[in-house]
């Protein structure tokens, strides 16, 4: 699978290890057929704050204006919501930010032994990471194709989530209009392509099978290979956890760890828990959806 | 109005907590159940009469059946459907589609249809006595009997339409407590009963340009009665005007007449003392632009000679009454109803979700 | 007399002794119906379902479009406990629903039970109803039970136990209310004899305790409550629009209510009415389209925001459907323990857990003589009665049970109380035994008070330990009286 921004190189993509200050912008506008009203809506796009990336600065801009206010979600995301009552014929949703990304300083992750993921006390606190949920179904396709994967099973932890990243980077395709918004694990195994959000939950269905708790992450990287100008879109990954060491970034799309180029959005189970903006409204409905994300270095 | 116009109406937000008022769409309901019950009503008892008068005249042909119950047709339904199901137009055809035909928003089975359904939402406002008569008038509709008593005896049949609405006003009357939801019960029944007498009168107009030769004849004669009895009218009549049936006194009589209940200017000042309940408004102060513009016309009717409405043209002046209560249906909804409307089945989308690319 | 061939058998009677003498609180009915005769039974009978027919005091089932209306049967003979009895079962349901309380608050907040080891965590996130959108939500007054009814039944010992709490939307109420009505229309000297606990003050309390719970932004202000219900093609809108009109409140549907800057408002004829308190008879799934199931056409888009934002409150409130669960029920003596530091007054039945590896391999073992529920069916569906069950609805289970333990329990059958109870069997008719259970009404306002009383459900089938109204069940009044006999 060659994703088609990178440039194929003979050794792997070394982790960038140098902090970065980055400049994003997060822009949906929704255009309806004619007017809709009463729309209630909620986002998830303001970057966390924790050991690997800083928000500085947050703006969130809607047009038509309208009161917003957040709140945390179950998984510490931080929500927020607005509604636009009087009707109107599109919808903005604007998310600006400034985040520093911060190096891994834990030092490279331990061989850690599958035993210590069995232990009934990492099965309830990451419980909700290890069950099938909406669009990851822990079923018999699923399940054969983690074998496939990892056929002696697990050993260590972290080199075999990299197995698996590497399984599904040399199995699968990246192929962008194959799949839609709604498309779940189980047929992203059957149709062997998709784009980052499939392949995230692709993978998410591999570790949970074999019992590694592993995560959603919605967010962006920042493409050195994008030409100027050019549009993207936000990007989806996922994290596992070990015991030991905590949660660790790994990005199935571009089969690589994350690293400082990565900026996180919200965690969850899947798509579900991290929309980054969702809702209803009365009216015919939407004519067209357009995303605009950029990811620009400061400095 | 444009659809966005209508829109920029936002509703006040008031503070009567304690006094909240009705639900508008309960209002909706009880208006709506109250004006098809009273259409179903009057198309049982148009056809009825005409189907009685038709009695009279056995022979005619095609070409004067037709002319006879096309304008009924149009009075009470719709030409252009009606012609999707029949051929012709004649007794039998004109009185099933307006009777019996579902297809037929305007039948009276649609109309008891609907003003079940009407009724069925706002059941714990209505006595059980109100509900009852319009479901056992509706399941009467329904039953096989229906259409074998309407086919042996077209007469007993549309009675026992008109008895259960008898029915139902009169246990309106007495049983519905008399808050807003009687005035809205209230603005439908005579809006649609104005409607219904203006219709009426002016099917006359359609058959009223007849040859000189039969004015004044048999036909006409009977065409007049038949336009009395339509609006329920021609006894009331008989004790205003002892000597004949004539046009300009039953024209004058169906407008003005300030006794006989179903005349025009009756339901009309009806209406007008609905809407200052309605809107709490002393009389001759008015709520909005549209009550003040309808108050007008009823004083201006007040004045009017039936002399001058002939003049200028009988069926103008119809159009002009039937436009005026289109425009307070209309003002009734925007006014008190108006949220914007709630289709939820329909209306109801989820913001497009966006797939995470890259 | 109507009960010359009353056998008790094998089960707790609650009016008669095994030697067939009367219990001291049944005295005067008894006596009262000794003086019955068919003919005068029958009339009473007919005219109390006619007054019911009438009054709309109906369900309807919806097989086809039409709908028909279905009176919930109604048993003449009214089912008494006397007021010590009363008072034991009283103050075990005030325990059980205000540990419950602490409960929903604390797993919606700390979580300190969970951390604490008491209930293993994946109970509840695996819980159908534990609802993550209410994580850290603040309720007023701490409230999230309001409203609870607590199924009763008593074992062949006459000992009564908890079989399930009901604390969504749990409904009967009305009947319970209409019953008393009828009963006291049908006999109203025994009934003033008898000396019995009223209970028509239950829609004032439940009216005080809404606007009790009134959004604290409001301050003194008399709020705004209102009934909202899925409307009139729902089963139980004759309860809706009862209680409603009990308490003048006024009744609406997802329709009548709009969302305008985290505030709720009514449509009405004279503008948008601000909308203080919601008692809700909607489960949380269908709530708001834009939280919950989006397919929803009964909701209120943004009604969760608003309660978020604390400018309406919602009764009951969303997520209490985790503590019906019926796995969770299992550990309510320990959340009483837990949060009370107190024993359960009222007993569980002894239940075993699909999910726990034992338990699993004895229930699978012993289908055919155990009761199997889903933790989260209602209305007696999702159930398996091993002893009356056919092989193959046993192997079906067992099925279910394989693939999704975490969802089923097992409870060895319990012989319900029976009472005495119209049969219509043949041409004759006579009183027989039939099998009850109790469901009183507990309000959790500014104090937590049970209506002395409640729905005694019958099942009306002979043998039958099914009461529900969906299956054959129907109810009788239920009386406690002021002392003892």
């Amino acid at each position: 699978m060659m994703h088609p921004n990178e440039t194929p190189k003979g050794g792997a993509d070394l982790p960038w290890t140098e902090p970065l200050l980055l400049n994003i912008s997060h822009l949906t506008r929704y255009t309806y057929e004619g007017h809709v009203r009463d729309s209630f809506n909620e986002a998830r796009l303001q970057p966390m704050s924790d050991s690997l990336q800083q928000c500085r600065e947050f703006q969130f801009k809607i047009s038509p204006d309208s009161q917003i206010r957040d709140y945390p979600d179950f998984y510490a995301n931080c929500v927020h919501y607005f509604d636009v009552p009087d009707p109107h014929e599109s919808l903005e949703v604007q998310a600006i930010s400034t985040v520093q990304t911060i190096p891994e300083n834990r030092g490279p992750v331990p061989v850690t032994d599958p035993g210590s993921i069995a232990s009934s006390t990492i099965k309830e606190q990451f419980f909700d990471f290890l069950q099938s949920s909406e669009f990851v179904s822990l079923d018999a396709v699923v399940w054969r194709e983690a074998i496939d994967a990892l056929p002696s099973g697990l050993k260590d932890i972290w080199s075999d989530t990299v197995s698996i990243g590497v399984h599904i980077h040399r199995n699968y395709k990246y192929t962008p209009q194959s799949t839609n918004v709604n498309t779940r694990a189980v047929e992203v195994v059957k149709k062997k392509e998709g784009v980052c959000q499939d392949f995230a939950h692709l993978m998410l269905g591999l570790l949970r099978t074999h019992g590694i708790p592993a995560r959603y992450v919605s967010g962006y990287f920042l493409n050195k290979n994008r030409l100027p100008g050019e549009i993207e879109a936000s990007h989806a990954w996922l994290e596992v956890y070990i015991p030991g060491y905590g949660w660790k970034g790994y990005d199935p799309t571009h089969c690589r760890e994350t690293d400082t180029r990565y900026v996180k959005l919200a965690v969850g189970r899947d798509y579900t828990d991290i929309r980054p903006v969702g809702g209803t409204f009365r009216g015919k409905g939407t004519r067209k959806m357009v995303v605009e994300v950029t990811v620009d270095r400061v400095g | 109005m444009t659809e966005l116009a209508s829109f920029t109406a936002q509703k006040p937000i008031t503070n009567r907590r304690d006094n909240p008022g009705m639900l508008s769409r309960v209002a909706n309901s009880l208006y709506w159940m109250s004006r098809y019950i009273e259409r179903s009503e009057n198309i049982a008892r148009l056809l009825d009469v005409n189907l009685q008068l038709m009695l009279d005249f056995s022979d005619l042909n095609d070409q004067q059946l037709k002319e006879h119950w096309v304008p009924i047709l149009c009075s009470a339904g719709d030409e252009e459907t009606f012609f999707k199901f029949y051929e012709k137009a004649d007794s039998e055809t004109v009185t099933e589609f307006l009777t019996f035909r579902e297809e037929n928003p305007n039948s009276i089975i649609s109309c008891l249809f609907s003003a079940r359904e009407n009724a069925r939402q706002v059941r714990d406002q209505i006595s059980i006595e109100m509900f009852e008569t319009l479901n056992e008038c509706y399941l009467f509709l329904k039953s096989r009997n229906a259409r074998e008593v309407w086919q042996t005896g077209a007469h007993d049949f549309y009675d026992q339409i008109k008895k259960y609405s008898h029915l139902f006003q009169g246990l309106t009357g007495s049983t519905y407590t008399r808050n807003e939801g009687y005035e809205f019960i209230n603005l439908g029944k005579f809006l649609e009963r104005a409607d219904k007498t203006s219709r009426i009168l002016d099917i006359k107009y359609h058959i009223l340009l007849p040859s000189v030769a039969e004015v004044g004849g048999a036909v006409d004669a009977a065409q007049w009665q038949a336009i009395l009895r339509s609006a329920s009218a021609l006894e009331a009549y008989r004790r205003f005007h002892v000597d004949d049936i004539l046009p300009k006194k039953v024209a004058e009589f169906l407008i003005f007449s300030n006794t006989f209940p179903r005349s025009i200017v009756s339901c009309m000042r009806h209406l007008d003392e609905d809407l200052h309940r309605l809107s709490g408004k002393e009389q001759r102060q008015y709520k909005s632009a549209e009550e003040r513009a309808f108050g007008k016309l009823l004083s201006d009717l007040k004045f009017m000679t039936i002399e001058e409405i002939l003049n200028s043209g009988l069926h103008q002046f119809l159009q002009k009454v039937q436009a005026a209560l289109d425009h307070l249906d209309d003002h009734i909804y925007q006014e008190y109803m108006y949220h914007p409307p709630v289709d939820l089945e329909s209306e109801i989308f989820l913001q497009q979700q966006q797939m995470q690319q890259q | 007399m109507l009960t010359d061939n009353y056998k008790t058998e094998d089960f707790f009677d609650e009016m008669f002794l095994e030697d067939g003498g009367i219990r001291p609180h049944y005295q005067k009915v008894a006596e009262r119906f000794k003086l019955l005769d068919r003919s005068e039974y029958r009339r009473k009978q007919t005219a109390v379902d006619l007054a019911f027919m009438r009054g709309g005091v109906t369900f309807t089932v919806y097989n086809d479009d039409q709908g028909t209306e279905r009176i919930f049967p109604f048993d003449l003979v009214p089912r008494v406990i006397p007021d010590s009895e009363w008072q034991r079962i009283e103050k075990g349901l005030i325990q059980r629903i205000t540990a419950l309380n602490l409960f929903l608050h604390d797993i919606y907040h700390e979580q300190k039970i969970l951390k604490d080891r008491i209930i293993p965590p994946h109970y509840i996130l695996g819980a159908k109803h534990f609802r993550r959108e209410f994580m850290g939500f603040n309720v007023p007054k701490d409230i999230y039970i309001h409203i609870c009814g607590t199924d009763l039944i008593r074992d062949r010992h006459g000992n009564y136990l908890v079989l399930e709490d009901n604390l969504r939307c749990p409904s009967g109420a009305s009947y319970m209310l209409e019953n008393r009505a009828a009963l006291k229309r049908a006999f109203p000297d025994l009934y003033r004899s008898a000396r019995v606990h009223p209970v028509d003050s239950y829609a004032a309390e439940l009216r005080k305790l809404l606007q009790f719970v009134s959004p604290p932004t409001l301050g003194s202000s008399q709020p705004n409550v209102v009934l909202l219900t899925p409307g009139v093609f729902n089963s139980a809108y004759f309860e809706h629009s009862f209680l409603a009109r009990q308490m003048g409140i006024p009744i609406v549907e997802g329709r009548d209510l709009v969302v305008r800057d985290a505030k709720v408002y009514m449509r009405t004829t004279s503008g948008l009415v601000p909308v203080d308190v919601i008692y809700r008879r909607i489960d949380d799934d269908f709530l708001d389209p834009t939280v919950f199931r989006s397919d929803s056409m009964l909701g209120v888009p943004g009604l969760v925001n608003a309660y978020r934002s604390g400018n309406v409150s919602l009764a009951n409130s969303i997520g209490t459907g985790v503590a019906d669960d019926k796995v969770v029920y299992y550990f309510v003596p320990q959340i009483i323990k837990y949060y009370l530091g107190e024993d359960p007054i009222l007993q569980n039945v002894d239940t075993y857990l699909a999910s726990e590896n034992k338990d699993r391999m004895f229930i699978l073992e012993n289908l055919e003589k155990l009761v199997v529920k889903s933790a989260n069916e209602a209305g007696g569906y999702g159930m398996l009665m091993g002893p009356w069950a056919t092989q193959e609805e046993i192997s079906t289970f067992r099925e279910q049970i394989l693939a999704n333990p975490r969802n089923f329990i097992a409870q060895h059958p319990i012989s319900l109380s029976r009472h005495p109870t119209w049969c219509n069997a043949e041409e004759s008719g006579a009183l027989e035994g039939r099998h009850v259970d109790l469901r009183p009404y507990i309000l959790y306002g500014e104090k937590v008070s049970v209506t002395p009383g409640g729905l005694t459900r019958v099942a009306l089938r002979k043998g039958s330990l099914v009461v529900n109204s969906s299956q054959g069940g129907g109810s009788k009044d239920t009386w406690v009286l002021n002392g003892d006999s």
